[in-house]
């Protein structure tokens, strides 16, 4: 059994994917930004600051992502403020994943043990010498595999933006559906393409995790 | 800002029946993914090593593929097959499916995590596979497992608002229709973050009650 | 000698007086006062617990204190009494500045595990001291070579054993040029047989006139190095002396007891 209507398809579905690609990686790069200032503030910051990321975490995590994206396709408008949808969509989703990647951050610093602070500190280095050149290099290798986890359930959250409207794999795959009315061909070709990529952002993440193993 | 709290209390029995669905939905996902998961956790730690790669395989699929995606195939595909299944059994599918996938390897963490000395040790002692597995091993796991779990369980709260884009007239559905109809997207929005976060922080609050009732027994 | 001179020469390095810590309710310092004179090798002793370690790491500030005062070559570290007798923390800037000129030496080594030997040694003169590379590497090459380790230079640190790690680390605090060189107990997790490669370092330092300050469970190393041994125990200063006395003829009932038990132990 040919899949005719996927193949016949495949190549806007792919077109699809580009938009996903897209959105993933302003997004990835939003999320890193806000993630590693979080992050930092959250390990070394003021009291009242840490309380507030506290906040934002908790958010983030009790909320589904939808409501947020409906929050910003609905509720902006009125207030009065028109975005552009695909950079609405990159910035919710750049501020939603932003808390999971300070947690991811924060958790590597904190892994480091005291003993590594104990020597930078002994020689006479101050707290953004010490980050800079021995406490960062040294959290960027246990962060690698988490983040690229992260990263990989970013991307399949973009497929949630095609609730509201905004164009990508997810959307272009129930537009083919109501072009073909072939669903099980369809969106398991929109599957698949999701699996390549996701696939590789997860063996990836195996492979740094493993190689983590022989540095320490 | 000012909030139009009458505009809550009135509509209050239509955000209680979305609320309704959604616990629905997202208990028996739970309860599902937790059974399909035993499942595929045995699959994946059989013996047989065709049943660990088939396992295996079934995990790496349900987790790089969205699980929206999944509720689509499933609603769409059986709809138009002629099968016809509700939005809700879709999506209770599709959680599911998905879920299980996740907290097989949750299950098998916890358990790979106990020391090897302890099977070892109850081995010695005479033990059979079996009573090892559930007076050792059992138990310590299940304190392990719980805080990946009660994550899981918010996933899973979290991912239910997906069904309302398969017709599902869950809690997000609800809001959706509200502020399509009435213009108060600001209340909409609050009441519903409101109600998520309820139902995510009491499973956050029971975890870590069962944590501590364990963590008595050590 | 001019009078300048001699008292210059004269002046202890470092004076530690009335030095308390608590660790909530608990005192873990208890108004220790100690005199280190320059030159001078000074090694503490005393059963786990007694406080030496954290004695020795409050003199870099890597352990607060809660009283008393520590005064590094004429400069206060960590707190001043002001005018009005309150104490106030000296700004970070000082602190790091008078770590700079202390070199410390841990348990557990601690190097960097991402940088090579050489840049190990060679990062804090070229980012704290401001020493450009290409002397820092000089310098670092050169200890390399006294302590044996000439051509580790480029390897990481996990590829050494136990002993080579710490002799690294030695060289890693001396690059700083420190006017004091702090020891905290550095062949506790050492193989015994990689102990004595430490140690001859550790002597040799102590005779090109480095002063010292060992925490130490090495007693035959105290006695052949040491000018001063320090015994304490809960967090006093029992007794101190040279260690000819003190070994030979301890004063107080618990340093007999301390040493007696050392003795049961290695004399077996």
């Amino acid at each position: 059994m040919i899949p005719q209507a996927l193949l016949r398809n495949f190549l806007y579905l792919l077109r699809g994917a580009e938009y996903t690609l897209l959105l993933s990686s302003g997004s990835i790069v939003l999320s890193t930004a806000i993630g590693a200032a979080v992050g930092l503030l959250h390990a070394f910051g003021p009291a009242p600051l840490r309380i507030l990321v506290e906040l934002y975490v908790f958010l983030v995590r009790g909320i589904p992502l939808l409501i947020l994206l409906f929050a910003m396709y609905y509720m902006l408008p009125y207030v009065g403020i028109d975005l552009n949808p695909t950079a609405g969509g990159i910035v919710v989703i750049g501020l939603y994943y932003g808390a999971f990647m300070s947690q991811v951050f924060r958790a590597a610093i904190l892994s480091l043990p005291k003993s590594q602070w104990d020597a930078a500190r002994g020689l006479g280095m101050r707290l953004p010498l010490a980050l800079q050149i021995v406490i960062f290099p040294q959290a960027f290798r246990v962060a690698a595999p988490p983040f690229v986890n992260t990263c990989m359930q970013l991307v399949k959250s973009t497929s949630l933006v095609s609730i509201v409207g905004l164009w990508e794999l997810t959307m272009a795959g129930r537009e083919a559906v109501e072009r073909t009315l072939a669903p099980f061909q369809i969106f398991a070709g929109v599957a698949l393409i999701y699996f390549c990529i996701c696939f590789s952002l997860a063996s990836y993440g195996r492979h740094l995790e493993k190689r983590m193993q022989y540095v320490h | 800002m000012p909030l139009d709290l009458n505009f809550i209390l009135r509509n209050l029995p239509l955000f209680g029946k979305g609320l309704v669905v959604t616990v629905e939905l997202s208990l028996l996902a739970i309860l599902f993914a937790m059974v399909w998961g035993l499942v595929v956790a045995f699959g994946r730690m059989a013996r047989a090593r065709w049943l660990r790669t088939l396992a295996g395989a079934y995990i790496e699929l349900v987790r790089d593929t969205p699980v929206l995606v999944q509720m689509y195939f499933i609603y769409f595909g059986f709809s138009m097959a002629g099968f016809g299944m509700s939005g809700f059994v879709s999506g209770l599918l599709a959680l599911s499916l998905q879920n299980g996938g996740y907290i097989a390897e949750i299950y098998r963490a916890g358990i790979e995590s106990i020391s090897v000395k302890q099977v070892e040790g109850g081995k010695a002692l005479g033990m059979s596979r079996w009573d090892v597995l559930s007076i050792v091993v059992l138990p310590q796991a299940l304190v392990r497992v719980i805080p990946p779990l009660a994550n899981q369980f918010i996933v899973i709260i979290k991912d239910t608002s997906l069904a309302s884009a398969i017709a599902v007239a869950d809690l997000t559905q609800i809001g959706k229709l509200l502020t399509e109809r009435t213009a108060a997207a600001y209340e909409v929005f609050l009441t519903i973050a409101v109600l998520y976060l309820m139902m995510t922080g009491i499973v956050s609050g029971l975890s870590r009650l069962a944590e501590r009732q364990f963590a008595i027994y050590h | 000698m001019s009078i300048e001179a001699l008292r210059e020469a004269a002046a202890p390095l470092i004076e530690i007086r009335g030095l308390t810590k608590r660790f909530g309710t608990n005192e873990v310092l208890r108004r220790v006062s100690l005199t280190v004179p320059k030159g001078q090798t000074v090694a503490v002793i005393g059963p786990s617990g007694s406080g030496k370690t954290t004695m020795l790491r409050c003199i870099n500030l890597l352990e607060e204190f809660e009283d008393g005062e520590i005064i590094f070559d004429g400069q206060p570290i960590g707190y001043r009494l002001a005018s009005d007798g309150r104490r106030r923390r000296l700004p970070e800037r000082d602190i790091a500045a008078s770590r700079s000129n202390i070199g410390i030496v841990f348990q557990s080594f601690n190097l960097f595990p991402h940088m090579t030997v050489l840049r190990n040694i060679t990062a804090a003169p070229v980012r704290v001291k401001g020493i450009d590379r290409a002397t820092a590497e000089r310098t670092a090459r050169d200890l390399l070579a006294r302590i044996g380790l000439a051509d580790k230079a480029d390897e990481y640190p996990i590829r050494l054993s136990g002993g080579q790690q710490q002799r690294v680390a030695i060289a890693r605090a001396l690059a700083m040029q420190p006017k004091l060189m702090l020891f905290d107990e550095v062949t506790s997790a050492l193989d015994p047989e990689l102990v004595g490669e430490v140690l001859a370092v550790i002597k040799q330092l102590a005779e090109d006139g480095m002063t010292m300050v060992l925490v130490t469970h090495e007693m035959q190393f105290a006695r052949d190095v040491a000018d001063t041994i320090v015994f304490m125990a809960e967090g006093q200063i029992v007794e101190q002396g040279p260690p000819k006395t003190v070994f030979a003829n301890p004063q107080s009932e618990r340093l007999r007891l301390f040493l007696r038990r050392y003795h049961e132990a290695y004399l077996l």
